[in-house]
């Protein structure tokens, strides 16, 4: 692990391109290009290529020896602390920085599409450009530190990116959300880093995961550990700070596919992924991760099976699966974790893609209203939403099934059967919200008489869908190959007990979720109210996600107004106004006393005159 | 000599303080004025004295200084004194911060 070896020329000079381009992309368009919408997407795109050439040449180049390799500058130097920027391709890093760049590249072709005609379009490529070289350069980190920066820079972006249509209210709202909330977190990280760099002494990754943790006391270990995840928490939308994903729809489509796939919530996962060495030294953290990761994976399932708003759906189940990669990560298995990432990066941005196509022709995002303006006519963005829905509740022989059996594999492997009973709920959970959302659309009930005027789907759209749909179809079946090259060690994907009937319980589970879902909606004679609407209390709490938002705004308003306001006025009135008063009332006191002395009586200042040389003179004598 | 000149400076210092308090206690500028010339003569016999105890001429050519300068002061003074009385009718030098008009911004 911390073999640390120059790199070969060819290797650096085709990580800091890909890195680089797409910042050259966005300054070229920010600066020059405003003016062009087609050039300004042109460059971009022939940026996010040459990034996805890159990384297609290191994975390549790599694949059959991946030790890891860095290659590093010390930046700052102070004393004993040594912070280093710098690259570090290692498996992990090689496979996330080839996603990313294939998944921006889909998605900016995409919007070629999808956003032709908007005012912003070049304001929208540059934007684009710069999450791809945060990401990017995010992944091939070498140190935390620069990870860190690489982290804010993604947030910003997504801020940027959410909050594009910033005429409408909802969207710089939502935007200052996802921003405030991931901060939260971030803060939790920063400090994670300074404990760490107390204890450890360095930030580099290959020595944060090598022999510097191991030496660390456990108990700050711990809390580096569990402060770092904090980050985590708030990137990947994870409970308790979950609910900014959800709001995050009210960016553009495209940019909810590439926000969910394969940047902005992959990277908290990545980051576990990349410290995953460190992050396993300390079990008691390990559990903790483990219990979050299962409670957010829950909870938004059962905000999805309520939500009638298509792209809230897909939110929720991003949440959801993110838990799912995170319970992977912490019950032990590297590669479950990042395979689960790999392939969900394909799958979501197809499903929000799909969505996009949908929402661009029909112009809403209610699913019933969808179903009643006769959305199934849009036959390839159903297909292709059908099958990543399949996919996504974990049905053979799509990505998603591959990846799910093995985070299921990695649970079994625990002590506690509570995490695989959970695990298995989210499975079925999964199906039935992925297939309800499937059933209503192409079931509907009552449909309009006449189509309305048609968006047609271009070949930019339908493109980047049949290539994520390919890559869903095959992903799955890369398994092993995968294994081998980020563990070195084919049988990777089976950490954990062999338990034959597995596999089938988790079919079984996601079959049952999608017949449940059938006989709610899809068959003819269903109402097409689920089992949870039956139930208002439950129904409630659902839409309202766990009160959560609610919880957060009593919160604020206890702590925020009530409290730091409270404090402020008291602070105000009772410090600075009575401090001034009685400065100034003691003030006036002391100068009457002071004003005794001004009696205008010529004989009184004599008085004090000789006092004084008689003072003076016995002063001096003595 | 047979007067020891601490006895003089003792005399000198009872001369002027009582020069002293005359200044400050009288409530009538001429008496202040008569205050201020004992606290001169005080000085003058300091002087005198001293010129006795070191045999030089010096301390009494002050002494002579002093008598001359505390004529001019005098005449001046009382000079000074008619002048007040005339504008403000009184000798008391506390009369005149009395009886001055109140400023009423203060």
């Amino acid at each position: 692990m911390t073999t640390i070896a120059l790199m070969t020329d060819a290797n650096l000079a085709a990580a800091a391109v890909s890195c680089a381009v797409p910042l050259l992309a966005f300054g070229l368009v920010m600066v020059a290009t405003r003016r062009h919408p087609r050039l300004s997407a042109g460059i971009s795109i022939a940026a996010v290529s040459l990034s996805l050439l890159g990384a297609v040449f290191l994975l390549a180049s790599n694949w059959h020896a991946p030790a890891p390799q860095v290659w590093s500058a010390a930046w700052l130097v102070s004393d004993a602390v040594q912070i280093p920027l710098g690259v570090l391709l290692d498996p992990v890093s090689l496979l996330m920085m080839t996603v990313v760049a294939a998944i921006c590249l889909l998605v900016q072709i995409y919007s070629l599409g999808y956003m032709a005609g908007d005012p912003g379009f070049s304001r929208y490529y540059a934007f684009m450009s710069l999450f791809a070289w945060a990401m990017l350069s995010l992944t091939l980190s070498s140190s935390l530190f620069q990870l860190y920066v690489f982290w804010e820079l993604v947030g910003l972006a997504s801020y940027l990116l959410i909050g594009f249509w910033f005429e409408k209210f909802s969207a710089s709202q939502a935007g200052k959300k996802a921003f405030v909330m991931t901060r939260l977190g971030d803060v939790a990280f920063m400090l994670g880093l300074f404990v760490l760099l107390v204890g450890a002494g360095t930030l580099d990754v290959t020595a944060v995961n090598g022999k510097a943790a191991a030496q660390m006391d456990p108990a700050a270990l711990t809390l580096a550990a569990l402060l770092i995840f904090g980050g985590i928490v708030g990137k990947s939308a994870q409970f308790p700070l979950l609910t900014w994903l959800p709001d995050a729809m009210e960016g553009p489509t495209p940019v909810s596919a590439l926000l969910h796939s394969a940047t902005m919530v992959a990277a908290g996962v990545f980051l576990f992924a990349r410290l995953f060495p460190f992050f396993s030294q300390s079990p008691a953290a390990m559990s903790v991760f483990l219990a979050i990761g299962t409670v957010s994976m829950l909870l938004s399932s059962t905000m999805a099976m309520v939500s009638r708003d298509i792209k809230q759906v897909w939110a929720y189940s991003t949440v959801s699966q993110l838990g799912f990669m995170i319970m992977g990560l912490a019950a032990g298995s590297y590669f479950a974790g990042v395979f689960h990432l790999t392939t969900h990066a394909g799958f979501k941005a197809l499903l929000f893609l799909c969505s996009g196509v949908v929402i661009h022709a029909l112009g809403t995002n209610d699913m019933f209203e969808i179903a009643r303006k006769n959305g199934r006519r849009l036959k390839l963005a159903m297909v292709c939403m059908t099958l990543a829905a399949a996919a996504l509740s974990g049905i053979p022989p799509l990505s998603g099934f591959f990846s799910k059996e093995s985070i299921l594999v990695a649970l079994a492997g625990l002590d506690n059967p509570i995490w695989f009973a959970a695990g298995l709920l989210g499975v079925f959970l999964t199906a039935y919200y992925a297939f309800r959302l499937i059933f209503i659309i192409l079931f509907p009930r009552s449909e309009l008489a006449e189509p309305e005027a048609e968006h047609g789907i271009g070949t930019a759209m339908g493109s980047a869908l049949v290539i994520l749909a390919a890559a869903t179809l095959g992903l799955g079946f890369a398994e092993a190959p995968l294994a081998r090259f980020l563990s070195g060690d084919p049988a990777a994907a089976h950490a954990g007990p062999h338990l034959p009937w597995l596999p089938y319980a988790g079919i079984g589970l996601a079959a049952g979720g999608l017949l449940l879902a059938w006989f709610e909606f899809g068959r003819p004679a269903a109402d097409q109210k689920g089992f949870v609407e039956r139930v208002p209390a439950l129904e409630a709490l659902f839409a309202n996600r766990w009160y959560i938002d609610a919880f957060y705004a009593r919160m604020v308003s206890r702590l925020v107004d009530r409290g730091v306001a409270w404090l402020c006025a008291k602070t105000d009135q009772r410090v600075i106004d009575a401090g001034l008063d009685a400065a100034s009332r003691n003030l006036i006191r002391s100068s009457g006393v002071l004003s005794t002395l001004q009696s205008g009586m010529i004989q009184h200042r004599l008085l004090v005159l000789f006092a004084v040389v008689v003072m003076l003179g016995l002063y001096f004598i003595a | 000599m047979i007067v020891p000149y601490s006895h003089i400076l003792a005399l000198a210092g009872i001369v002027f303080l009582l020069g002293m308090i005359c200044t400050v206690t009288r409530r009538n500028l001429i008496l202040m004025l008569l205050g201020l010339e004992i606290m001169l003569n005080a000085a003058a016999i300091a002087l005198v004295g001293a010129s006795l105890r070191w045999m030089a001429m010096d301390g009494q050519a002050m002494a002579l200084f002093i008598v001359v300068v505390a004529a001019g002061e005098v005449s001046l003074g009382l000079a000074l004194i008619v002048c007040v009385h005339r504008s403000t009718g009184s000798v008391d030098p506390a009369l005149e911060n009395r009886s001055a008009p109140e400023n009423p911004s203060a």
